[in-house]
């Protein structure tokens, strides 16, 4: 088992409306759709952020498009017109994620690194 | 055509994706695509309540003027001329407003027989009361709350209307049709559903027809904007396409205007695709409930994508009210550290003026720390090891506060500046004082249908 940036596999964007954070998160090859739909589940994307998202984040599987989308409440501080964050609309947030550390196997990091 | 048939095929192109937005591309497309309709989404969820406030102190205010000055003066008589007609939702809150500054600049550029369409009724502030008292609560679907304890503070409040009113202004041969809260993609919608007369219960049509404009309302992020999948490879970002949807009864396809800059691939229109939608199995819009939890995107040709599998289903039966109002007030205060320690100083500068607050009373809601370089954006997930602060060049200190009490927040204006010479080494004050701004939020509610009264008009130049 090694860790590896989810941003090294995926790719994605972040919206907002009100304060809930919309992330869609992409599989950059269709073979690295089964690591992220292993090992970016909500509770593991929860434990990432801490308290940075207040509520619940809820994980939606669209794999006919070889991604995920993430729905994540009460995360933007409040949301873009009471936020006191820099980013309050959370147009970072889709990095943010991307930040999150994987765990991928030996065979799964030698696909990676063969690209 | 020896006997061939032609399949009918409408082109619409997006040409904002906010109030504020570069009008080139659009000015582009008007020029160079083979389009039939463009439309200009210019409405974020905050924009109707600093609109609702503009007009409040300027009644002539109150929509986006910029569809004017920057779109139809450039472009609006070269479009009229081809026959592409134009939507947007720029008359914000202030339509006949905006109306009325159309019909000037048409009759200036004398264009005799210029038809402005425009749809009234999504405003509905002075309707509370009485829905009110017909016991309408407009339960707060984000947070718990009482809607009576913000009703003496409210600055706007907009339903998200569908595409019924402004087909119905196409059908009248509208030119340009101007919407208050049109739902961004309705704008989009209504010339497909026009033209190829779907019926307001033809789900699986009026899902295409959304998300087409869902593909397009953000103007450059559906063409490589924003693109985190190959940032460094969208071909000539300076003069960025925007994206045009190309529609038939069988095919929608996503293109952009030749002779431009941008990218339409699988990987663009994928992360527009699933932007901002929730649940992609129940996407709701006033006009249909979108399912594109089965969708595809597929590469057709260059700068070239064609969406499959979209389905939809009944519409809801509410529609979605944006209610904004006051809120209170804030500051942000900034100053700058550079290296040696860069993050220290402007961590142990911060302390010095939160203990200079404690002394002078400062009675806060809510204050919020951050450090520009090292943590302002990624917060909680930002990298805070040694070794990625040790060497810092530099470092802005930021500082926000929210109080209701205005002269509460305005309390630490006066404390920042003068950091620079007594708090810690190299304290750089930029960007003059700060002002106390008002902050706004938003009540994001339901209404039922029938608490409208939505009105489709002509004028004709």
């Amino acid at each position: 088992m090694t860790k590896i940036f989810l941003n090294d596999i995926a790719h994605g964007r972040s919206g907002d409306k009100g304060d809930t954070s919309n992330v869609c998160v992409y599989a950059r090859k269709p073979e690295y759709y089964k690591i992220i739909e292993r090992e970016v589940t909500p509770e593991a994307l929860h434990a990432h952020f801490g308290d940075m998202v207040k509520g619940e984040i809820i994980r939606y599987d669209v794999p006919s498009l070889g991604g995920f989308n993430f729905v994540m409440k009460h995360a933007l501080g409040g949301g873009a017109t009471m936020s006191l964050r820099l980013d309050s609309l959370g147009k970072s947030m889709g990095s943010a994620v991307m930040r999150m550390k994987i765990n991928v196997t030996d065979e799964e990091l030698a696909e990676i690194n063969n690209v | 055509m020896k006997g061939e048939y032609v399949m009918k095929k409408i082109a619409i192109g997006g040409g904002q994706g906010f109030w504020g937005d570069s009008p080139d591309a659009a000015l582009h497309m008007l020029r160079h695509a083979d389009i039939q309709y463009m439309a200009c989404d210019y409405l974020a969820e905050l924009t109707m309540s600093i609109m609702a406030k503009q007009q409040l102190k300027d009644p002539g205010k109150g929509y986006a003027p910029d569809f004017v000055t920057r779109i139809l003066k450039e472009g609006g008589k070269e479009a009229w001329e081809k026959g592409i007609r134009i939507l947007t939702n720029a008359g914000g809150m202030n339509i006949t407003g905006c109306v009325e500054a159309i019909r000037q600049w048409a009759d200036s550029a004398g264009m005799k027989g210029y038809k402005v369409g425009y749809v009234t009724g999504d405003s509905i502030k002075e309707k509370i009361p009485q829905l009110l008292k017909e016991g309408w609560t407009f339960p707060n679907f984000d947070y718990d709350g009482d809607f009576n304890e913000i009703v003496d503070k409210i600055y706007n409040c907009n339903a998200y209307i569908g595409h019924e009113s402004i087909k119905e202004c196409l059908k009248q041969g509208a030119d340009v049709v101007i919407t208050g809260r049109a739902a961004d993609s309705a704008l989009f919608l209504a010339p497909f559903a026009h033209e190829f007369g779907w019926a307001e219960d033809d789900w699986d049509n009026l899902a295409r027809g959304i998300m087409a404009g869902h593909l397009l309302e953000c103007g450059g992020q559906g063409a490589g904007g924003n693109y985190m999948y190959d940032w460094r490879g969208v071909p000539r970002m300076d003069e960025l396409g925007f994206p045009i949807a190309e529609i038939t009864e069988d095919t929608f396809e996503i293109t952009k205007a030749p002779d431009c800059g941008g990218v339409i691939c699988e990987q663009s229109c994928k992360e527009q695709f699933l932007y901002e939608v929730l649940d992609p199995a129940n996407y709701m819009t006033p006009d249909v409930n979108v399912d594109i939890s089965q969708a595809t995107i597929t590469q057709v040709g260059p700068d070239r994508v064609r969406i499959g599998n979209v389905r939809g289903k009944q519409r809801p039966d509410k529609l979605k009210l944006c209610v904004g109002y006051h809120k209170g007030w804030k500051t942000v205060s900034m100053l700058s550290f550079a290296w040696p320690d860069a993050y220290e100083k402007a961590q142990y500068c911060a302390d010095v003026i939160m203990k200079k607050m404690a002394k002078r009373g400062m009675k806060a809601d809510d204050i919020h720390i951050s450090y520009i370089g090292v943590n302002s954006l990624h917060l909680n997930v930002a990298d805070m090891s040694e070794e990625s602060l040790k060497n810092l060049n530099e470092c802005v200190l930021r500082i926000a506060v929210f109080s209701e009490d205005k002269s509460e927040c305005a309390k630490i204006i006066p404390e920042i500046s003068p950091m620079q010479l007594n708090g810690p080494p190299g304290a750089s004050f930029f960007g003059g004082r700060a002002h106390v701004q008002e902050v706004m939020a938003l009540w994001p509610t339901y209404v039922p249908r029938d608490a409208l009264d939505i009105q489709a008009h002509i004028l004709e130049v």
